[in-house]
């Protein structure tokens, strides 16, 4: 009995040390609160995946010009994770982040219902409201005026196509000629989709998948999910069912290479070109660069879409329970100036919310060679002027995900007829809502 | 409890010998007559005590940090409760309840926890209590085997998931390009039914497998060794005696694998999660690998409907205390049968 | 079958050798084990535009130690991988502590209302992880322990799993009779522990420890909402490599890979004194 417990007496000591030890590190380790030893102020600046500020620089710039500041990102990959987490801080009032963003597909929810727990930064020192896009600003400000976040990106809405396999189906391949075939209308787009499939090249289709031909064409609506009263509308609503349409016609028509996006095996179709259009946002172009890779160089082309539409897009905002609001705020308003959003998109194309400066963006010279040399930021540029104002509501995205995830997906993937589609992305609607 | 009884009795004399003698008695005030019962009582009292206090850490914390989350849960299960206001609830008495219960999506999630945790659960603990026996032979190499054993359960749910994701792809993944090349149509792993519960079973038979191994080749180490000697000399052959010998003595371990496994298999979640990709709390654009962690999840945390995420959890508990309590009877009933 | 377990007393161990066979099927085990994690090393070694082609890539290429040092920057593990060893560190002792003594009173010592307690102490493992996070997070953050390490290390202390795996353990692998000699003998219950209980615990609670810290380090759900990247857990370090612009997913790999490697390096450090913890069953000879 006594070999092993002298033995055991042993691990148990180290055990207890390494735990006071433990325990004492931890004590030392945890002091956080913002200002560190130094007498400098730490502003936390909480991100979802793609702002790209950090990217560009800009924390770097902004801490060389004011050095008792130190700014630390705080990301969270995914937005659907990222956002409950924002509203439980919010709600809790502690452990906020000073300068934190917001998803286009959120703004809404967060004007209606967080309002208060925001500053008003309409107010704050150095803000034009004239340098934003107006429809941008009206977003994220609440009936009462108070605007709770500044405009990050936008996500002006193009189409993207490749060139060569669009060729190999004998397809006109310049990207004057095809805007002008299909202007103003998707259903021309789905048409040329069943030409293309008649002489596709192997193991390729037209789009990646029916869901972002929903999300493109959708961006282009001028009436969305709700009305002007925040009551809902989706079942009746024009923008929806003529994104539905479309995307159940190329659903049907077997034009769709069935991805997921952002899943992995996406990224392998845009690898393997298994496919030959996707619509490309600002902030997508250089993913289809990264993930088409080297080879895809001055294969890709960009064209003007159908309809001139927002998809995706960020803001930032100031939590009143932060800390540091003062300076949070200076953050938050340098950050958003247009001088630093045209950096942000020389870096990675994320197309700024400020008009001012749409005439001297510079794409990377790789990026534009990439895209067989289009005219990128002229095209961007003038779908951002174009993009129609419209009513957002509070669950925008949770109904969007719904029709795409739900309904959207059961035909394209379960060969569920449209009807059964809808019906499902009903139910999952009123689920979700709630009722 | 009964300390008072305790002081009424008379004090027996107190234990000597060496345990005694070792340490000297350090309370001086008393002859040592009033030493030996003061000390007895002081034995008595901690023979009396000492499982409360064994037991209370546990439940210390657990009330510290384990309850609030339970009651607070109770409470809004009985409320209209959204995350972007938790200052702001409307009672609404059970209809969280009644909506649930009316509604495919729980059922659905029900069943899929089900059907789930059954094709991951029962192969799992059959290959473990397999796996470990052959661990229990002398090997060469022990710590190596044991290792690799255990390294499926080292991998984060996420990683694990990112890479079985990557096998299940229904174009391009290895799954379904070794079935190709055996003459066979490529499956939807992740859209089709009995594909993607199939799917995410096995990542959770992968991850699972090796623990459990684990911890039968522990309890397995506990059985005394004359057991299978004298198995051996009355010609058990080695099945026999893993059979015979080693499944009886380790049924207290096995219970608690089962235990452990179906909790956990009602929980599942971090799995299907992110095996679905984006929009992965939804399980599939039919629900059809939606598991009750997920519906919970979907609907507290994306949704936002925290009330009716705190019912689906006390259902949940429900429900397993019921599977407990059916347990418990059938438990019973076989007992006094026997 | 008790009554002879209990007469053999502790003597525990087998030395049957391994066949041939028992070789084979745990080679066979051992490569299913082991293939997706070698494949993460794969994809950790290559770049993420060959990990996008089809078919995936079955060895290694050169990029791995570029790929590592990327993850190892961007996410700064060095000081993630500090704050989880002492998270799961903290953890691990306070589990298998207060695990083992508790599963001991319930296995061997009698007491009021130990049936019930320990009916209720299996009914905690049975309220959802998912939902104990918003009311969690509205109870540390009164606290104020928004962003700080005892945020992630109290709420898991203890653990009723643990309870509970000691429990079923002691009432096999501990003879009621050791207890009562040692009784006897007049020893006081932290004697009891001391001599008797861990000895016999120790194989279980090498596991135990052994389980719980893995899972400690491996937890993401509560540590991503409970802290930030200003003082992250490595699952919480390691979340932050899928946010780049273009995540790049031969990076993220690498940073899965990173964060796998010390749990693994563990094992085999010090997997030698587990497995012997373990081979030793209680006493030896």
């Amino acid at each position: 009995m006594h070999t092993s417990s002298g033995r055991s007496r042993r691990v148990v000591t180290y055990a207890a040390v390494t735990a006071l030890a433990a325990s004492l590190l931890a004590a030392c380790s945890s002091d956080d609160d913002g200002s560190a030893g130094d007498g400098k102020i730490t502003l936390n600046v909480g991100t979802f995946g793609v702002l790209g500020l950090k990217q560009a620089g800009l924390y770097e710039e902004y801490e060389k010009a004011h050095p008792d500041i130190r700014i630390k990102e705080n990301v969270i990959e995914r937005n659907d994770a990222y956002y409950p987490k924002l509203l439980t801080q919010l709600q809790s009032g502690a452990g906020v982040n000073d300068v934190a963003a917001i998803e286009v597909s959120n703004i809404t929810e967060i004007v209606q219902t967080q309002g208060a727990k925001f500053e008003d930064l309409g107010k704050a020192e150095g803000v034009e409201k004239s340098a934003y896009l107006d429809w941008k600003w009206k977003q994220a400000t609440t009936e009462d005026g108070k605007t709770v976040g500044l405009g990050v990106d936008i996500g002006p809405t193009a189409l993207c196509y490749r060139k060569d396999l669009f060729e190999k189906a004998d397809l006109p391949t310049d990207r004057e000629q095809l805007a002008k075939e299909w202007a103003g209308d998707w259903d021309k787009y789905v048409a040329l989709g069943e030409k293309y499939m008649k002489k596709a090249p192997k193991g390729t289709k037209f789009v990646d998948s029916a869901s972002s031909v929903y999300n493109a064409v959708f961006a282009g609506a001028t009436e969305r999910y709700y009305d002007e009263n925040g009551e809902e509308i989706y079942e009746k609503s024009q923008g929806r069912k003529d994104a539905w349409d479309a995307a159940m016609k190329v659903a049907r028509g077997g034009m769709s290479a069935k991805l997921k996006q952002f899943d992995p095996t996406w990224d392998q179709g845009f690898a393997n070109a298994r496919f030959a259009t996707v619509a490309c946002p600002a902030w997508m172009a250089g993913y289809i660069q990264e993930k088409t890779g080297p080879g895809g160089k001055g294969k890709w082309d960009m064209a003007k879409a159908p309809t001139d539409g927002n998809w995706g897009g960020a803001f930032l905002g100031v939590p009143s329970a932060g800390k540091h609001k003062k300076e949070a705020t200076e953050l938050a308003v340098w950050l958003t100036r247009p001088e630093q959003l045209a950096k942000i998109f020389a870096k990675q194309a994320s197309f700024p919310s400020t008009p001012s400066v749409y005439d001297e963006l510079k794409p990377s010279a790789a990026t534009k060679a990439y895209f067989s040399d289009a005219p990128i930021t002229r095209i961007y540029a003038g779908v951002a002027k174009n993009i129609p104002s419209a009513v957002y509501g509070v669950k925008d995205a949770q109904i969007g995900q719904s029709i795409t995830d739900i309904g959207v997906l059961q035909v394209e993937q379960q060969g569920k007829s449209p009807e059964e589609g809808w019906e499902a992305a009903q139910k999952e609607i009123k689920d979700v809502l709630g009722q | 409890m009964s300390e008072t009884t305790e002081y009424a009795e008379t004090p027996l004399p107190g234990p000597s010998g060496e345990g005694g003698a070792a340490r000297p008695a350090t309370a001086g005030r008393a002859s040592s007559p009033t030493t030996s019962s003061w000390r007895s009582r002081l034995y008595r009292w901690d023979t009396k005590a000492s499982p409360y206090v064994f037991v209370a850490p546990f439940f210390l914390f657990f009330g510290a940090f384990g309850l609030f989350p339970l009651l607070y849960t109770g409470w809004a299960s009985l409320h209209r409760l959204e995350l972007t206001n938790l200052n702001d609830s409307t009672w609404l008495g059970l209809e969280n309840y009644t909506n649930l219960l009316q509604s495919d999506y729980f059922w659905n999630a029900l069943g899929n926890t089900f059907t789930i945790g059954v094709i991951s659960t029962v192969p799992q603990l059959a290959m473990a209590l397999g796996i470990a026996h052959l661990l229990n032979y002398k090997l060469r190499g022990s710590t190596l085997w044991r290792v690799a054993m255990l390294a499926p359960y080292a991998t984060s749910v996420a990683s694990a998931s990112l890479v079985f994701t990557l096998l299940f792809a229904w174009d391009g993944g290895m799954v379904n390009w070794m079935i190709g090349s055996v003459g066979f149509d490529p499956v939807n792993w992740r859209e089709s039914s009995w594909g993607s519960q199939f799917a995410v079973s096995s990542i959770v038979i992968w991850r699972w497998t090796g623990y459990n191994a684990l911890i039968y080749l522990a309890a397995m180490q506990a059985v005394p060794h004359d057991l299978y000697e004298s198995a051996s000399l009355d010609g058990a052959s080695r099945w026999q005696q893993f059979r015979h010998v080693t499944i009886p003595m380790l049924r207290p371990t096995i219970l608690f694998t089962v235990v452990v496994s179906t909790i956990g298999a009602t929980q599942l979640f971090g799995e299907p999660l992110l095996f679905g990709g984006t929009a992965g709390s939804k399980g599939g654009a039919d629900h059809q690998f939606q598991t009750l962690g997920l519906y919970l999840y979907d609907q507290g945390w994306i949704n936002g409907h925290l009330g009716r995420a705190s019912a689906v959890a006390w259902l949940m508990l429900l429900i397993l205390l019921l599977i407990a309590a059916v347990n418990l009877l059938i438990a019973r009933r076989l007992r006094k049968d026997r | 079958m008790k009554t002879r377990a209990r007469t053999m007393g502790l003597k525990a161990g087998r030395t049957m050798h391994a066949g041939p066979l028992t070789y084979a099927v745990l080679s066979l085990f051992t490569a299913i084990s082991l293939a997706p994690l070698v494949w993460t090393a794969i994809a950790a070694s290559r770049t993420q535009g060959r990990l996008a082609r089809t078919p995936p890539p079955l060895w290694f290429g050169g990029n791995l130690f570029k790929n590592l040092e990327r993850a190892w920057k961007e996410a700064s593990l060095g000081d993630a991988m500090l704050n989880t060893t002492i998270v799961a560190g903290s953890i691990t002792l306070g589990t298998v502590l207060f695990s083992t003594i508790a599963g001991f009173a319930f296995a061997k010592l009698k007491f009021r209302f130990s049936g019930a307690l320990l009916v209720l102490t299996i009914g905690t493992m049975m309220v959802p992880p998912q939902l104990s996070v918003v009311p969690l997070y509205l109870w540390i953050a009164d606290l104020q322990w928004t962003n700080q390490l005892q945020a992630v290390i109290l709420p898991t202390f203890v653990s009723a799993f643990g309870v509970f795996f000691m429990r079923q353990y002691l009432v096999q692998a501990l003879p009621s009779e050791l207890i009562e000699a040692a009784r006897m003998d007049g020893a006081s219950s932290l004697r009891i522990i001391w001599h008797v209980v861990f000895p016999a615990a120790r194989p279980a609670m090498a596991v135990l420890g052994l389980l719980t810290f893995v899972m400690a380090w491996n937890d993401f759900l509560w540590p991503i909402i409970a802290l930030n990247q200003s003082n992250p857990t490595v699952q919480v370090a390691l979340n932050s490599l899928g946010t780049g612009y273009i995540p790049d997913r031969a990076v993220i790999m690498a940073g899965a890979l990173l964060g796998t490697l010390p749990l693994l390096l563990a094992f085999i450090l010090f997997g030698k004194q587990i497995v012997s913890g373990i081979m030793q069953g209680a006493v030896k000879g």
